[in-house]
């Protein structure tokens, strides 16, 4: 039957600490050709993000189904990873000052921390990408050669790397800019959802390797896992951009931040991030969202009970993972 | 057209009718359920694209290919960041490929579990050990020091010159004239250890302390509480009801751990976050509180203030466990004594006897547990005696005359003196020098106390400011008063360590303890000549002022000057001291390249292998067997060798084992004869021609593994399994972690809680939680009882530089990761508040100068409006390699000729020198700077 994967990111748990980043990074972007790659990355929001201004670059689905046309970013856009002259410095004796060896104007992680507003009530937050897998994706639309594709056992989407002759339609027509060009295989390249684990029972290292135990996975119609009760019983996880169009399967429980001050120094009611701003991201459903985990938070606070908040904290690690036979290595 | 692409075009038009314009799409999705539906259209395309005869999805398997390993070894990284993380090693074709948590710890009912344990580091490492930053081969200088020309020579070479050296400043100046130090890279990795440990005990040279070294020392903690180890596993947070994250940025910082945190607060916890800057961990937290830097003291005095005032106290607690209704003359603010009572009692051994005020007979009555101070401290009373009050209902408050030999006098309580002292810190006064204001103050001092059990998390950045001790001795307070320190989920979270008597057994067997530790911030007092820095910095009048101090603490001998004679020779093992050390080039110049002879014993290059005259290679976390306790978590934790270790690099006990022979076999190829060496008293009798077989134990250790079984075996609290046994399984939980703290049957610190919970009088003088403290000079300073004294800054320089551990390096480790470098901005920044900038004429991403009187460095600005208004952000450990003149943020940290007096009181029961206990923090807050932009590099 076919099936859709999905993950849930709990932001409230996300600490902006890159292991993800680093675990996809050694688990399938090393190789020559893929130094701006990072099909996981964690970026500050409010932030140009990564690559750069990918939020403005176009792709997605028009109002009349059409794709909404896009464009490929530029490679400084990304800020590749390169070697340092260690060699140089302390084997060589012929540089004095240990850095890399190509100098960055941008990077993958650049803002991080940039916080906005005026402090001391500023805002930020952490958020991590990876390819939404979307139901509705437009980078399979978008392929002439149609080397994208669908999974029916698992809804993930893969490019085809003997089929992709490099067009990079795909890369323009995604909105969320989560497609790569390897410049040696000279093929478009994106996250797989780590389909040769999922095979094996094991979940996507993003998910495995995330300390802050915010990556949920399971299938998104198993009404007995937590994807199914916080996207749909409960509405607290919700997608990035919506209004693009894509239906991604991956979902954010937005983030609560402390609150603000007022001009006395005493605490406000006045949310710290600007509503407006985390509904541009995450949406109409925004509100209920945030408004359903301050309330079930409260419960507990009083000693109540609360399957929201139970299932977001997980006492169990291994629970975030509703997989059939999970492995864990 | 080519046929291919017809095709293609073919199908895309085909796609292009199978696919429903997203509008309508979703509009059908709502009508009949969502699972379903997008799975049937999903499905319609997946039909179509199976319709073509071509072989789809072939590629997959390349992918299912690359998921593939020849074999798994059980590892971490044994560094000095207290994560213990378990993680499992993947080898393919001979090299270590990728690493991953391994992630599953037993799950508890009452808290989330431990795993998975890592971070981006950790996941990085399997790259950052083959980069090119790596020492393969051992190397002899021979260019000028820091030139970067070197030969490569054999270990034979290598070590027989070394051992030569050795041997010649032992002649000639004594063991105490090499210094052996250890850094993060190898002290935490424990058999490790306990090989250079026992190599020191066998020679005699220095072992510098860097405890207090790099101004961890919780010197506050030790003065309240007769102990530094106070910290208990990190699922303790989930316990608490109130944690007030404090001096830490554990988001950033304990990156395994921050979670405990995020779920606490789901779970009704309140997360309360003080920091100046808005950090990660603030994000997160229930409630952000913002003083100006340095001013914590003043903020914690004031919930102090409006805990007394508002009745939040826990009274039965304080009046057992505290010094608080201890009596106190009025007239010499001195605590009231038993020789003050009676001309019997000063001559007889009755020293250190304490009364409170029974209200019950209306008379002062001896405090249980108090007296008998024969060193060490405590040792005897903690066994025999008790706090247990009995039939006494101590007063907190109340004056009273009493009858001494001075005649009559009158007497209060510790309790009305803290009253006193805390009505200095109002909320409303408080409020003036935080910039925290009174409602919030009083807020989160209820919050606080009315939470049971309520936390405070704290790192050791209160241990870097000159008054930090105050600080701690005010949080110890907060928690005190409330009742706080004892219950699960309570207590100072600062640290625990091991108590790992294997470790000391193994150093010592057979020898008997003949090691000589120093504090490594009165050696570079002296031998660095700081007192000159802090002349032209903060003054002469400070600078002579605290100096007579040192001078006069040293004459009466209650702190050794072992700063006095300099070091002929250093060994600097997994130990980048060039690169932490405040005052920056200052240091490196007048007692760093002082040295005649620099040894590094390093994996990877840093500042202080490029300015050494030896390098030598040191195997990674993957090729190595060892064995780890971190107390964050009730975990041992293996090493094992993975692959075995690139180049001609060898683990650190093999270079000690080594080093040992060679040394023993120049010593008889030289004739060296045994000598006497006085260490604190004792004469041991050292012969370098034995030192082989003493260190092998006759042969018997001969391999790493030899001693993580020594440690196993003879360490209580580590389950008894061999080695194989360990390192199929990687780790295993430690015995006496039922709880969330540790109990005595655990290899941790858990004295605190024995006086807590079986009325144990505490290792302090007055055998109490102790507040107050009559040193002549605490009286002098003021500093009797906590409080709060303005940091110290440099005139005409308006902004603090705060500073924190990294979150992409650990220390100076993997600071220079391409990937962690990518994932930053490529190069050193500081982060600034964009108005301060502005002011400045600076953008985001320009060149800085950061500058006062001590000195200068650059880095790249870095906006966040999170930035309080009047001070700077940098991570430290940046290694002074990355930065213009190989000169890091170190330059304009002024402060290593800083020496707090009353840290160096003594002669007081439990104050008074005592290594990794009490001694003065090397500290790194107390200085002003200013920026400005410089021209780009």
């Amino acid at each position: 039957m076919a099936r859709q994967i999905a993950m849930v990111m709990d932001l409230n748990k996300c600490i902006g600490c890159q292991t993800c980043t680093a675990a996809c990074k050694s688990m399938w972007t090393d190789e020559p050709g893929q130094e701006h790659m990072l099909w996981n990355n964690v970026e500050t929001k409010p932030g140009e993000g990564y690559p750069k201004n990918w939020e403005k670059n176009g792709g997605g689905w028009n109002k009349d189904g059409t794709i909404n046309p896009g464009t490929i970013p530029n490679p400084a856009d990304y800020g590749s990873i390169c070697d340092t002259n260690a060699q140089e410095v302390y084997f060589d004796g012929k540089e004095k000052v240990l850095g890399r060896k190509e100098s960055m104007e941008y990077g993958p992680n650049w803002n991080e921390d940039s916080s906005v507003g005026e402090y001391p009530n500023n805002y930020h937050f952490y958020v991590p990408r990876i390819c939404n897998h979307c139901t509705n994706p437009t980078c399979l639309e978008a392929c002439p050669v149609r080397a994208i594709y669908k999974r029916e056992e698992d809804g993930i989407v893969l490019i085809d790397q003997d089929r992709c002759e490099g067009h990079r339609e795909c890369n323009k027509a995604c909105p969320y800019d989560k497609i790569y060009f390897n410049m040696a295989t000279k093929t478009s390249q994106k996250c797989i959802f780590c389909f040769p684990r999922l095979e094996e029972g094991i979940p996507p290292a993003c998910a495995t390797q995330c300390p802050g135990r915010l990556r949920f996975i399971g299938y998104l119609d198993d009404e007995n896992g937590p994807i199914h009760k916080l996207v749909y019983k409960w509405k607290v996880a919700l997608p990035l951009h919506e209004e693009y169009g894509c239906e991604p399967n991956v979902f954010y429980v937005p983030p609560i931040l402390p609150p603000t001050f007022d001009e006395n120094g005493n605490i406000s009611d006045k949310p710290r991030v600007p509503i407006e701003y985390m509904e541009s991201l995450f949406g109409k459903g925004t509100k209920y969202a945030l408004k359903t985990i301050e309330a079930e938070m409260k419960k507990k606070e009083a000693g109540k009970d609360s399957e929201l908040m139970d299932l977001l904290i997980s006492k169990d690690w291994k629970a975030l993972f509703n997989i059939p036979d999970v492995k864990l290595m | 057209m080519k046929k291919i692409d017809l095709e293609m075009n073919r199908i895309k038009e085909e796609m292009r009718v199978d696919y429903f314009p997203a509008i309508s799409r979703r509009k059908f999705l709502t009508a009949s359920g969502l699972a379903g539906l997008g799975l049937m259209l999903k499905f319609s395309h997946l039909k179509a694209a199976t319709t073509l005869d071509r072989p789809y999805r072939r590629f997959e398997d390349v992918m299912r290919n690359k998921f593939t390993w020849d074999r798994v070894a059980r590892g971490t990284h044994g560094t000095n960041c207290a994560g213990n993380c378990a993680f499992n090693v993947f080898v393919k074709d001979g090299i270590v490929w990728r690493e991953e948590q391994q992630g599953e710890y037993e799950s508890t009912d009452d808290t989330p579990d431990y795993g998975p344990r890592g971070c981006q580091k950790g996941l990085r490492h399997a790259k950052y050990m083959y980069g090119n930053q790596r020492v393969l081969y051992p190397m002899k200088r021979v260019g000028k020091r820091g030139e970067g020309k070197w030969e490569r020579v054999s270990w034979e070479q290598a070590l027989t010159e070394i051992a030569d050296k050795f041997i010649d400043v032992v002649e000639k100046d004594g063991p105490e004239s090499i210094s052996w130090g250890s850094g993060t890279q190898m002290s935490v990795k424990i058999a490790s250890y306990a090989a250079l440990a026992r190599l020191v005990n066998i020679t005699g040279v220095t072992v510098p302390e860097f405890y207090s070294g790099v101004g961890d020392l919780p010197t506050g903690v030790y003065t309240t509480l007769g102990k530094v180890y106070v910290g208990d596993t990190m699922s303790a947070i989930y316990k608490s009801k109130c944690v007030l994250v404090w001096m830490a940025n554990p988001a950033v910082t304990r990156i395994p751990d921050a979670h405990f945190f995020w779920e606490a607060k789901y779970n009704g916890t309140k997360v309360i976050s003080i920091s100046p800057e808005f950090t990660p961990t603030a994000m997160h937290s229930s409630l952000w509180v913002n003083p100006k830097p340095g001013t914590d003291a003043a903020l914690a005095m004031a919930m102090v203030h409006t805990i007394i005032n508002e009745n939040l106290i826990n009274e039965p607690y304080i009046q057992e466990q505290t010094d608080l209704p201890f009596l106190v003359r009025t007239d010499t603010k001195k605590f009231l004594r038993k020789e003050d009572t009676s001309i019997v009692s000063t001559l007889a051994v009755e020293d250190n006897i304490f009364y409170l005020w029974d209200k019950k007979t209306n008379q002062a009555v001896i405090a249980p547990g108090t007296g008998l101070t024969d060193p060490p401290l405590g040792r005897d009373r903690r066994k025999f005696d008790t706090i247990d009050l009995g039939d006494i209902d101590p007063a907190l408050e109340g004056r009273w005359i009493v009858s001494t030999l001075d005649g009559d006098v009158e007497v209060t309580t510790v309790f009305e003196f803290l009253k006193e002292e805390a009505e200095n810190f109002t909320p409303e006064k408080a409020s003036e020098i935080t910039g925290v204001s009174p409602e919030v103050i009083r807020q989160i001092a209820r919050d606080f106390a009315k939470a049971q059990p309520a936390m405070i998390y704290s790192g050791y950045a209160a241990c870097k400011w000159i008054h930090g001790d105050l600080l701690q001795r005010s949080f110890v307070l907060l928690l005190s008063l409330t009742g706080n320190i004892g219950p699960e989920g309570s207590g100072l979270q600062i640290s625990n360590s091991p108590k790992v008597r294997g470790l000391m057994a193994f150093a010592f067997n057979g020898i008997g303890p003949a090691t000589r530790m120093v504090s490594a911030t009165n050696w570079d007092y002296e031998q660095g000549n700081m007192i000159e820095l802090t002349k032209n910095v903060y003054g002469k009048e400070l600078a002579e002022e605290w100096d007579g101090k040192y001078q006069e603490s040293i004459k009466e001998d209650w702190f050794p000057q072992y700063g006095k004679k300099g070091w002929k020779m250093g060994f600097f093992a997994g130990n980048n001291g060039a690169n932490w050390r405040a005052s920056g080039n200052k240091w490196r110049k007048d007692a760093f390249e002082t040295l005649e002879s620099i040894v590094a014993i390093v994996p990877d290059m840093g500042v202080t292998s490029h300015y050494a005259d030896y390098v030598l290679p040191v195997a990674h976390h993957y090729e190595r067997a060892d064995i780890m306790l971190q107390a964050r978590t009730p975990y041992v934790q293996i090493l094992d060798a993975a692959v075995p270790p690139l180049g001609e690099s060898k683990d650190d006990f093999t270079i000690v084992h080594d080093f040992t022979k060679m040394l023993s076999k120049r010593a008889k190829e030289r004739g060296m004869k045994a000598f006497h060496d006085n260490v604190d008293g004792k004469n041991i009798r050292r012969d370098f021609k034995r030192a082989f077989d003493l260190f092998t134990m006759n042969g018997k250790v001969t391999d790493v593994k030899d001693v993580i079984q020594f440690i196993i075996n003879t360490t209580p609290g580590i389950p008894k399994m061999s080695f194989e046994e360990l390192a199929a399984i990687g780790k295993v939980r430690v015995e006496g972690s039922d709880k969330t703290y540790y109990d005595k049957e655990s290899p941790y610190h858990s004295e605190i809680m024995e006086s807590v919970n079986e009325k144990r009088p505490y290792e302090t003088l007055t055998s109490r939680q102790q507040f107050y403290i009559d040193h002549d000079w605490f009286i002098e300073y003021g500093e009797q009882l906590p409080t709060h004294k303005e940091p110290l800054s440099i005139e005409g320089y308006p902004l603090r530089m705060m500073m924190g551990h990294a979150r992409h390096g650990i220390h100076s480790m993997w600071r220079d990761d391409p990937l962690m470098l990518t994932l930053q901005r490529g190069k050193p920044d500081i982060y600034v508040n964009p108005d301060d900038a502005k002011a400045r004429g600076v953008k985001d991403g320009d060149n800085l100068r950061i500058f006062n009187t001590g000195g200068e460095f650059f880095a790249m600005a870095h906006f966040s409006a999170g930035i309080q208004p009047g001070m700077t952000f940098m991570y430290h450990g940046w290694d002074p390699m990355m930065f213009k003149d190989q000169q890091n943020f170190s330059a304009v940290i002024s402060t290593s000729g800083l020496i707090k007096p009353t840290s160096m009181a003594g002669d007081y029961g439990h104050l008074g020198y005592k290594i990794l206990a009490y001694a003065p923090n090397q500290t790194y807050k107390d200085f002003t700077c200013d920026f400005e932009k410089a021209d780009d590099v």
